[in-house]
């Protein structure tokens, strides 16, 4: 918790007056609109009810004093802290009813949407829960969707997004743990594992690194994520995210740490494996024999949307020996009369396919499909006609880029669209022999990388038998009877 | 740490200096040559190359100025390297060796030894092993490398398929790569073979594209039997039948047809399966004794007689008549080739050196000599397997009515 910064004794009564208090709290909040100070007579008191407008809804706990008026008649006016006690505990029906003391406490209170109580002479307040902030409801996660398997994605409220977990995962042992970060927004973040099967070491590095973590401000789960991973620079994400509520439950019952942000709809997941990647939820939602297919068919992809560009332009620029003749034939032939060299022609294609990609992805959907169109009819056709591409190098970049479309995480697409330009640069340069090396360099780097203190490359990089059930393929679960996806 | 850091930058820098961008090219830098020809000239070897041209062979709509998909340079000298450099002054791009198909010997270096020119190929690092070797029968090797063919663009291609095709259909040609012909010839046990290429028919017109705008080309390329060789020199060659004898004998037959006469007719077979063994027994006077074993399958394919196929007896008739067909002709063959060519193409002695290498060792240095008169004889086993969708011959069944 950051110091307050206002010069605040804490332990300073609040005023007796309640011309005092209402003074004090507009002194705190500035002529904010939004915040309404309401005074009202409860039996033998006056009142403030104070609360911030669309954050707080005080609806029921005005319905509640008013219900109860005879009650009040009955107050002691010498005792407001006891009056106070009876109302929290005879009339408020809401679920959630604190006190508040000092004035910083107060104010979290109203920011966080709840509503306090006055009563004049007390010392205390109550701070009662009415949230009702509003927000989109639960929709399909649109970020990763799913033919067969739950529909639900995540919400920005942080609470509703805790509920969805907890929803799927009806145990006690399920535990949350809430902290403020972000010295300027206090947002809400919370981390959440499984009780008895999660890693306490991992937990407790993890709680290390995020009451470490000096932020100004969170506003997305990101901000988080480059203060908790282990290397600042390197193409692979450390940290996995997703937007589905299914596979939070499923990284949690594998002894995974979930981190959620008040205020996104992507929740982190720690400590993430390089396999991790590679997996989808639905993998374990459709028969094992074609999960696993389909999971082989991700690696394949991940390796063709890494080297097709470079790869070609090794063979045609130094190996034209490995070249199957006829290939040869129909490669020569579109090649006649491309002015650039095969590395520029791959270069400016990438480059083309990148600026359409990243055009269409910020674009409002109606104008994005005629992005797409233009696209198309640029790289595909023109191009091609005006002798500036080869129809190979079409073939390439448009099977690079739709493999690299089959990835289900989209983190691990965008390492792999960083090190293909290396990789083409590479291949344009030292040939095969370069690619080799760089693979090399590439898979040591793989294994250095941590997250969380554990391996990147765990269940490769130490091996690790049993989890290769899961890994390049996915047995059936009746192999799995004890294997808890610990890694 | 600060070790590593100028460790791994120096590595860096010697990975780029080490290797660097020497050898690159780019595909439109290269004359990829489909073929090569060789023939002899006084002032050493003339030396023809087909390349493509890769505008008009590889184009998505074939040619579009109507000039052909290869094009034939020829360069004259020394040694074969030299010949190549000379080429590069008609060529306007780098000759790229790795992708021939076919490399065709004019006959008259054939019969003066080949074993210069393999030197060159087999020392040269951009040429595979695995292209055709080609005895151009009668002509020089050029003359072959200047017809157009049609069916495939690129002639050289052509003639590498024919060559598969004709081999594993035909069983009358060879199918000899750089590689085999190398270890046939530094065996000690046998001798090498080629596949022979000649003309047929128009030679004048092969050269144009008028070639392929007759129905019946004026020009094609045909397989002319197989290439004796005695060492590396060329000593004579094989008819159709003799060659197919000696693809049985070195178990190169995959199916081929044949036909032996019985009853007032003839029947054809299709040859499915052909594997041959060759045994070897010592005499009384420790002389070896050599015996092919031949064991095939048959299929009846034409019945151009009025047998009654109907009864077992006629079908083991004709198996009966294959089989002697098949002996008188290989041991006549054999015999040829032992008379005439005095060449061991077969690799008996290869066979003998691997049974007896003791004896082997007293007949390694005349084995030229012993193999004219050592004794071989053959025996064969025929399945008949099919007669065919129908039981009785045509002419049987007119007959009848």
């Amino acid at each position: 918790m950051p110091e307050p910064k206002q010069a605040d004794k804490p332990l300073k009564k609040l005023p007796d007056s309640l011309a005092l208090f209402v003074e004090d709290m507009k002194i705190r909040f500035g002529e904010s609109t939004d915040i309404i100070y309401r005074l009202i007579t409860l039996g033998p008191f006056t009142a403030a009810i104070i609360f911030i407008e669309g954050l707080g809804d005080p609806q029921l706990v005005i319905q509640a004093i008013h219900r109860d008026l005879f009650l009040f008649e009955q107050l002691d006016p010498h005792q407001p802290e006891e009056s106070l006690n009876i109302l929290k505990e005879r009339t408020l029906t809401s679920g959630k009813v604190g006190e508040a003391r000092t004035y910083s406490e107060i104010e979290a209170e109203i920011l966080s949407g709840n509503t306090i109580i006055y009563i004049e002479g007390a010392a205390i307040t109550l701070s009662v829960g009415t949230e009702t902030l509003k927000q989109r409801g639960v929709e399909e996660a649109s970020s990763q969707s799913v033919v067969r398997g739950p529909r639900e994605g995540f919400t920005e409220s942080l609470r509703e997004n805790t509920a969805l977990v907890r929803r799927r995962i009806q145990n006690p042992k399920l535990r949350i743990e809430q902290r403020k970060l972000g010295e300027q927004t206090q947002t809400a973040v919370a981390v959440m594992y499984m009780e008895g099967i999660v890693d306490m070491q991992v937990l407790e590095e993890l709680r290390r690194r995020l009451d470490a973590a000096k932020l100004d401000s969170v506003l997305e789960s990101n901000y988080i994520e480059e203060m908790i991973q282990d290397k600042r620079y390197s193409p692979f994400p450390t940290v996995y995210n997703t937007e589905r509520p299914d596979v939070i439950a499923s990284a949690l019952l594998e002894g995974r740490i979930a981190i959620f942000v008040e205020g996104t709809p992507f929740v982190l997941v720690v400590p993430a494996l390089l396999v991790q990647f590679f997996q989808s939820s639905e993998d374990y939602y459709q028969r094992s024999d074609f999960a696993s297919l389909v999971r082989l068919l991700r690696y394949f992809c991940f390796g063709l949307a890494l080297l097709t560009p470079s790869f070609y332009i090794a063979i045609t620029t130094f190996h034209q020996e490995m070249i199957p003749t006829t290939l040869l034939i129909s490669l020569i032939g579109q090649r006649e009369g491309i002015p650039f060299p095969a590395f520029l022609e791959a270069f400016i294609m990438e480059i083309t396919f990148e600026i359409l990609r990243e055009a269409g992805v910020r674009l409002p959907k109606s104008i994005g499909q005629s992005v797409s169109i233009v696209g198309t009819l640029v790289i595909g056709q023109a191009a091609v006609d005006a002798g500036l591409v080869s129809a190979a190098m079409v073939i390439v970049v448009s099977i690079t880029a739709i493999a690299n479309f089959s990835l289900p995480a989209f983190n691990v697409g965008i390492s792999v669209r960083m090190l293909r330009f290396v990789l083409m640069a590479i291949a344009a340069s030292f040939g095969l022999y370069g690619i080799m090396i760089a693979m090399i360099i590439l898979a040591l780097h793989l294994c250095s990388l941590e997250s969380i203190g554990i391996p990147y490359m765990t269940s490769f990089a130490p091996l690790r038998w049993q989890s290769q059930k899961d890994t390049f393929v996915r047995l059936s679960r009746r192999t799995m009877k004890k294997y808890f996806g610990r890694n | 740490m600060w070790g590593k850091k100028v460790g791994s930058i120096l590595l860096l820098i010697s990975l780029t200096l080490l290797s660097g961008c020497w050898s690159r090219k780019e595909l439109n830098e290269l004359a990829i040559v489909m073929a090569l020809g060789i023939d002899s000239v006084p002032e050493g070897y003339e030396v023809s190359a087909q390349v493509m041209n890769s505008s008009e062979a590889g184009g998505p709509s074939g040619g579009s100025s109507g000039s052909l998909p290869v094009i034939t340079y020829k360069a004259v000298g020394k040694t074969l390297p030299d010949a190549l450099q000379r080429m590069l002054s008609t060529t306007p791009r780098i000759l790229y060796l790795s992708h021939i198909r076919v490399l065709v010997f004019g006959e008259e270096v054939a019969r003066e030894g080949v074993s210069d020119v393999l030197d060159f190929i087999n020392r040269n690092h951009q040429l595979r092993t695995d292209f055709f070797l080609l005895v151009a029968k009668n002509s020089k090797a050029s003359e072959i490398l200047e017809v157009i063919t049609p069916f495939e663009h690129i002639p050289a291609n052509s003639l590498y398929s024919s060559i598969l095709v004709a081999h594993k259909n035909w069983a009358a040609t060879g199918k000899v790569t750089l590689q085999q012909f190398i270890i046939e010839l530094e065996r000690g046990g046998s001798n090498p073979v080629m596949s022979g290429v000649q003309l047929k028919d128009d030679v004048s017109e092969g050269g144009s594209i008028k070639n392929l705008q007759t129905i019946t080309p004026k020009s094609l390329i045909q397989h002319a039997g197989i290439a004796v060789f005695q060492k590396d020199r060329l000593v004579g060659w094989l008819g159709e039948a003799s060659s197919k004898s000696l693809n049985y004998v070195l178990n190169e037959v995959n199916s081929t047809t044949g036909n032996v006469t019985c009853e007032g007719g003839t029947v054809a077979f299709l040859i499915t399966k052909a594997d041959s063994s060759i045994d070897i027994k010592l005499n009384p006077e420790n002389e070896p004794e050599f015996t092919l074993n031949l064991k095939t399958e048959a299929n009846l394919t034409a019945i151009q007689s009025t047998i009654d196929l109907s009864k077992t007896s006629s079908i083991e008739n004709i198996r009966s008549r294959i089989e002697k067909k098949f002996i008188v002709n290989i041991k006549r063959d054999i015999k040829e080739v032992q008379e005439k060519y005095g060449s061991d193409i077969f690799g008996f002695g290869e066979a003998l050196h691997r049974q007896y290498p003791d004896i082997w060792r007293s007949y390694r240095k005349r084995w030229e000599d012993r193999f004219r008169t050592v004794k071989i004889s053959v025996r064969t086993s025929v399945t008949i397997r099919r007669i065919g969708s129908v039981i009785q011959p045509q002419k049987r069944e007119l007959e009848l009515k």
